[in-house]
């Protein structure tokens, strides 16, 4: 896997600071940066967990048709046109017509064909062959197949079933509400609208008539008396399971005999149907194509709309859009390669497919994080690596389950990582036309950089071997580099978490940020903001020492 | 589709026309493409009043809108929790926040991908297992509440849901799901929940069981190494043991929902059930000694035993260890190797079923062939392997028809011969085909037998024998009652039958939907369980927050909350049942807790 950078959004924890990288519960709190959303009100990322969405448009995916949302829920969320999948391989269907008529009159076949076709259509897969005759359905004419197929859906015996089930409880839910509602007064009785069964068939069973003992309240109107309201009448069924052909005996016979597998459907093309059906592959109906819709987002907490798509289904533009790739430096990270990082005599085994050696317990790497400014303004970054506080947290399950020495040294991370500890600059985000000469645009030369990182104990990191510091400056990308130095005994992926924060000055190019509170000001001068996120960088698994080496196939 | 029972019955058919329904619904293409809106008449335009009925399993979610007769959506969330949670209190935090991440993420999917809806106005219907455990309803409650700010959420009980889709209130549901079955009884729709009954034999149960005889009776065969070769090399030569690497969740399940059925119970059953092996006629073929048949030869000869059938194989030991696991043979652990051949044979003479072929994706290691590689699944396994479902005997965890007995012992005897004749099966284990008559004949099969004299207490001398412990005497009269409602193939009537004439007239919905239909019944008939607004949600939270920054303490929480959200274990006892021993006011929440559901 190569190594990638995450970015956090907070909201599925209680406390700011980003769980430890390790845990399986934290992959769901870090993001890849084209996912997430920045609030600017509330001056904060927002990720598609937290923030609440809104359809803003219905349409088929298949023939773009915008559905008004009036017929949405009529149509089941389908479209109701000429579109349908394949139950087979949920390829979408063509409509095509029959075969023409014999030629037997010699005639030939051009004064036959009519400009459709045949009239007896069926719709057929292109890509597994099923054609919908083989469950008998065919059309008399190729346009507005839902609404010819309607007819067969409205008479589906679970929603008849359904309707009757209704009007079976519906008296008696009526008789028991009703009674319900000329108990003492009816302000006691307000909270309970929504009379559920318990409670009226508990309070019609209060109401009964009990030989020798007065009814406790007076009915009002006789016609509460025409028949007993707790004995509900036995409901009839429209369709009974024991008359029906499926399920019964007939099934497990079928099932007895199959040579295929295929024979049987699968269990997810069986599952929505409420009634009892066939089990056979050979009875699937055609399934018309599911709707999509435009959404558009909100922040959860100040309510403005972080993402709104254009209303026309064709178009893939956006009326507004906040992503957070416009507000927080990109960054990418890899492990550069070179020959002479390879001290351990040991070539990297060929184990891993990808090409990119892992990380060997016991040795140290470099790494490179290019970070790229989106502003029109220039930043100051910050890096730093955030290390767990409390360390009980991070008793990992797996580290458990080994004797207590391993438990104890897994609680601290088996590897150290150094970050150029100074801030460094990248420059503002500019169009390419607007660079005058190649060297703004595509370098700067070793001089620059090491003026850069002159300062502090940064000096000492440059020293040893140039790999930690800014490495490279072009344009608004500036590469700085990191090392990590993996402990004997490591396993597992080398994760942590990086805190980033950056410094940009806040002037006209962003008016809105003046109104928030949040960023603290920096010293240097007053309109000049802090922001700050975390995010977990994966440099990748590490392979172990040699013992261990076969076991991480 | 039913098709075929609508001609059948032309006056139901006509008198059902009479409705608006329908009456629409033959001119329907005439006046507008959206024709089957008007199937229900209280449809606003918008339908906003309509619910969204959410039945959240642990492997398998239905999602739909209430006052439609199926599920917009059913869809497999892998599975989300089991019976037991981590003992260690970190690991537990950790489990419980994976899975309240995936919970959150697939209920956003039910409102956003499944059914495009606007979360923010629609009442919500959970339709909640009795055994759901209390902390996943809190997760659901707090994700629906604050993640999602639906309006509010209604907690219905799944047993009293599905007997509303049958056009009931009282009744006896056995739910057999996946982790557990499930048995309540139900008079006047009021749950009786103390005399529920649990057992964990279910769908969970059914797969490992699967996976177990798979592993020693069925055979794979690798993918030839190369085209040519296919034609070559004879299959028998190419047969080996199912390596366990290809019985994957994904193919276990398949051969679960595609290829397994459950055969009515076999006639000499009980006695053929403890026969050892060195007694019987089976035992002239069984007892070859093991060192007859060399190790390497043992996998050609286990495929050939199909074509020439008088081979026998030789299981391995390795093999029975997974499968003694599973229970096949709790009652002979010492000499099951040979009980379990004796099973399989008994199994295989008297299975007609197929043995089928299916195309599996072979093991990393032997990834050299051409292709996929082939499982060869015996029909007796299809057939038998629910056996693990109906097999007594064991105190902790009783048979699906013991179960179903032992809640009807509990119930009060008047109430007993109603509830026997209106039992309803629901659940996704009961879709196996065959499953509820063999559900049927287990029940009588059960009540007559008398537990086996092993269960006896061991003699005294100088005692006379006690009378032998006849568990289900009281429910023999019953007999004739019994009666499963959505039985699809309901015995024949001996004539006068008062109670049994119930059985297969409920309607045909399937078992797995019937919980999700009875919501989508009590929503539109504005009823359903208890409901918590929104607002009440939100003021509790608001008092626990000082609570929680006071002393930082998750385990409050837990304790904070349990009063908006209803939940029967936590409904006071009538006043008139004293419990028997002082504690137990949640008597049953103890065992909820660590059992889950």
């Amino acid at each position: 896997m190569a190594p990638s950078i995450d970015y956090h959004c907070p909201c599925l924890a209680s406390s700011p600071a980003p769980p430890p990288p390790h845990l399986p519960s934290s992959s769901y709190s870090f993001h890849p940066l084209h996912e997430l959303f920045f609030c600017e009100e509330c001056d904060a990322v927002r990720c598609n967990r937290c923030v609440s969405v809104e359809v803003s448009g219905y349409y088929c995916p298949n023939c773009l048709f915008e559905v008004p949302s009036a017929s949405v829920r009529a149509e089941k969320n389908r479209c109701a046109r000429n579109c349908f999948m394949c139950p087979n391989c949920r390829n979408t269907l063509s409509v095509v017509p029959s075969d023409p008529p014999d030629m037997d009159d010699g005639r030939g076949s051009t004064a036959a064909l009519n400009a459709v076709g045949e009239p007896p259509f069926f719709l057929y897969c292109n890509h597994c062959r099923w054609d919908s005759a083989e469950v008998d359905i065919t059309f008399e004419k190729p346009t507005g197949l839902a609404a010819q197929l309607q007819k067969h859906e409205d008479s589906a015996p679970d929603s008849l079933e359904f309707e009757r089930l209704k009007e079976h409880f519906e008296p008696f839910l009526r008789a028991s509400s009703s009674s319900a509602l000329a108990g003492p007064t009816p302000a006691s009785h307000s909270h309970h609208a929504h009379v559920n069964p318990i409670t009226a068939a508990a309070s019609s069973a209060l109401a009964r008539d009990i030989p020798g003992v007065a009814k406790y309240a007076p009915h009002p109107r006789g016609r509460r008396d025409k028949g007993p309201r707790d004995e509900m009448s036995e409901y009839r069924s429209r369709v009974e399971v024991g008359g029906t052909s499926a399920m019964g005996e007939a099934d497990v016979d079928f099932m007895r005999r199959i040579e295929e597998e295929s024979e049987v459907a699968a269990v997810e093309q069986r599952w929505a149907n409420s009634w009892a059906t066939s089990l056979r592959t050979s009875d699937l109906k055609p399934l018309r194509i599911p709707l999509h819709s435009k959404k558009s987002k909100r922040c959860p907490t100040c309510r403005h709309i972080l993402i709104k798509p254009e209303q026309k289904a064709q178009s893939v533009r956006f009326k507004i859009k906040l992503v957070a790739a416009n507000y927080l430096p990109s960054m990418t990270v890899a492990l550069p390669r070179p020959l002479d990082i390879v001290r351990r005599g040991a070539r990297p085994p060929a184990d891993d497919p990808s090409g990119t050696p892992g990380l060997h317990a016991g040795s140290t790497y470099p790494f490179q994080i290019a970070l790229t400014n989106p502003l029109y303004d220039p930043i100051q970054v910050r890096l730093s690596v955030q290390r767990q506080i409390p360390p009980a947290v991070s008793a990992a399950a797996a580290a458990a389950a080994t004797e207590g020495g391993a438990t104890e040294k897994s609680r601290r991370p088996p590897f150290a990582v150094s970050l150029p500890s100074s801030a460094f600059p990248i420059a503002a985000f500019a169009e390419a036309w607007e660079y005058e000469d190649d060297e703004d645009m595509f370098g700067v030369d070793g001089d620059e950089f090491g003026l850069e990182s002159r300062d502090g104990r940064e000096t000492q990191g440059k020293a040893k071997s140039k790999t930690v510091g800014v490495l490279e400056k072009r344009a608004n990308v500036t590469i700085v580099g990191g090392e990590v130095v993996i402990g004997k005994d490591a396993r597992g992926e080398v994760k942590f978490n990086m805190l980033v924060s950056y410094t940009y000055r806040s002037d006209d190019a962003l008016p809105e940020d003046e109104v928030r509170g949040t960023p603290s000001r920096t010293s240097k001068a007053p309109e000049m903001k802090t922001f700050s996120f975390s995010t977990a960088v994966n440099l990748g698994p590490v392979v172990p020492r040699e013992e261990n080496r076969m076991d991480t196939d | 589709m039913s098709v075929p029972a609508t001609p059948r019955k032309p006056s139901h058919a006509a008198s059902v026309a009479a409705t608006p329904a329908t009456s629409r619904a033959a001119n329907a293409h005439v006046v507008q493409a959206s024709p089957h809106y008007q199937t229900t008449r209280r449809h606003s335009l918008y339908g906003t009043e309509d619910r969204v009925v959410i039945d959240p399993g642990s492997r398998v979610w239905k999602v739909g809108f209430s006052g439609e007769g199926r599920p917009r959506d059913v869809f497999s969330v892998g599975s989300l929790w089991g019976l037991r949670r981590a003992a260690e209190a970190t690991e537990r935090d950790e489990e419980d926040r994976v899975l309240e991440a995936r919970l959150q993420a697939y209920l956003r999917d039910v409102f956003h991908d499944s059914l495009l809806t606007d979360p923010k106005s629609r009442k919500v219907i959970i339709v909640e297992h009795p055994l759901l455990p209390l902390y996943v309803k809190e997760m659901l409650a707090k994700i629906l509440f604050g993640n999602l700010q639906a309006p509010s959420i209604s907690f219905a009980s799944s047993h009293l849901l599905a007997l509303l889709s049958v056009g009931r209130i009282t009744g006896l549901v056995l739910d057999c799901g996946n982790l557990e079955s499930t048995v309540l009884p139900i008079f006047a729709s009021r749950p009786l929940y103390p005399q529920l009954r649990t057992t964990p034999l279910a769908g969970a149960r059914f797969t490992a069981h699967l996976c177990a005889l798979l592993l020693l009776f069925g055979t794979y065969l690798p993918p030839p190494t190369s085209l040519s070769a296919a034609a070559n090399i004879p299959v028998a030569t190419r047969s080996m043991r199912v390596p366990q690497e290809v019985l994957t969740e994904a193919v276990l399940e398949e051969i679960k929902t595609r290829c397994s059925f459950v055969g009515e119970p076999l006639d000499p059953s009980s006695d053929m059930r403890v026969m050892s092996p060195s007694g019987g006629d089976d035992s002239m073929e069984i007892d070859l000694p093991p060192s007859d048949t060399a190790p390497s030869e043992s996998d050609f000869s286990r495929v050939s035993a199909d074509l020439e059938s008088n081979v026998e194989s030789q299981p391995a030991s390795s093999g029975f260890s997974i499968v003694s696991r599973s229970q096949i043979a709790p009652e002979r652990p010492t000499r099951g190797e040979g009980h379990l051949q004796a099973l399989a044979s008994m199994y295989t003479r008297h299975s007609t079923a197929t043995d089928l072929h299916i195309k599996v994706v072979p093991p990393v290691a032997q990834q050299a062939g051409t292709g996929k590689g082939t499982l060869i699944i015996p029909g007796w396994i299809r057939e038998r392997a629910a056996e693990v479902l109906f097999e007594g005997g064991d105190v902790d965890e009783s048979s699906v028809a013991e179960t179903v007995l032992d809640s009807l012992l509990k119930v009060p005897v008047d109430l007993r011969k109603t509830l026997a004749s209106s039992i309803l099966v629901i659940g996704g284990t009961a879709m196996l085909p065959g499953f509820i008559p063999r559900l049927h004949a287990e029940l009588l099969r059960a009540i007559a037998s008398s537990p086996s004299s092993a269960a006896r207490p061991p003699m005294r001398p100088d005692r006379p024998r006690p009378p032998a412990y006849d568990r289900y005497a009281v429910l023999r009269p019953l007999v004739p009652h019994f009666a499963i409602l959505n039985n699809p193939s309901p015995p024949a009537q001996p004539t006068g039958a008062r109670g049994s004439a119930n059985a297969g007239k409920a309607p045909a919905f399937t078992p797995a939907a019937m919980a999700w239909v009875g919501g989508s019944l009590a929503g539109s008939l504005k009823t359903g369980g208890a409901e918590v607004p929104r607002e009440k949600w939100d003021e509790a939270e608001a008092q626990q927050d000082p609570d929680d920054s006071a002393n930082f303490n998750i385990d409050l929480t837990h304790h904070a909350t349990p009063n908006v959200i209803p939940d029967w274990t936590r409904s006071p006892l009538p006043i008139g049942a004293p419990p028997a021993n002082p504690p137990p006011p949640i008597p049953e929440a103890s065992p909820r807790a660590a059992v889950g559901a």
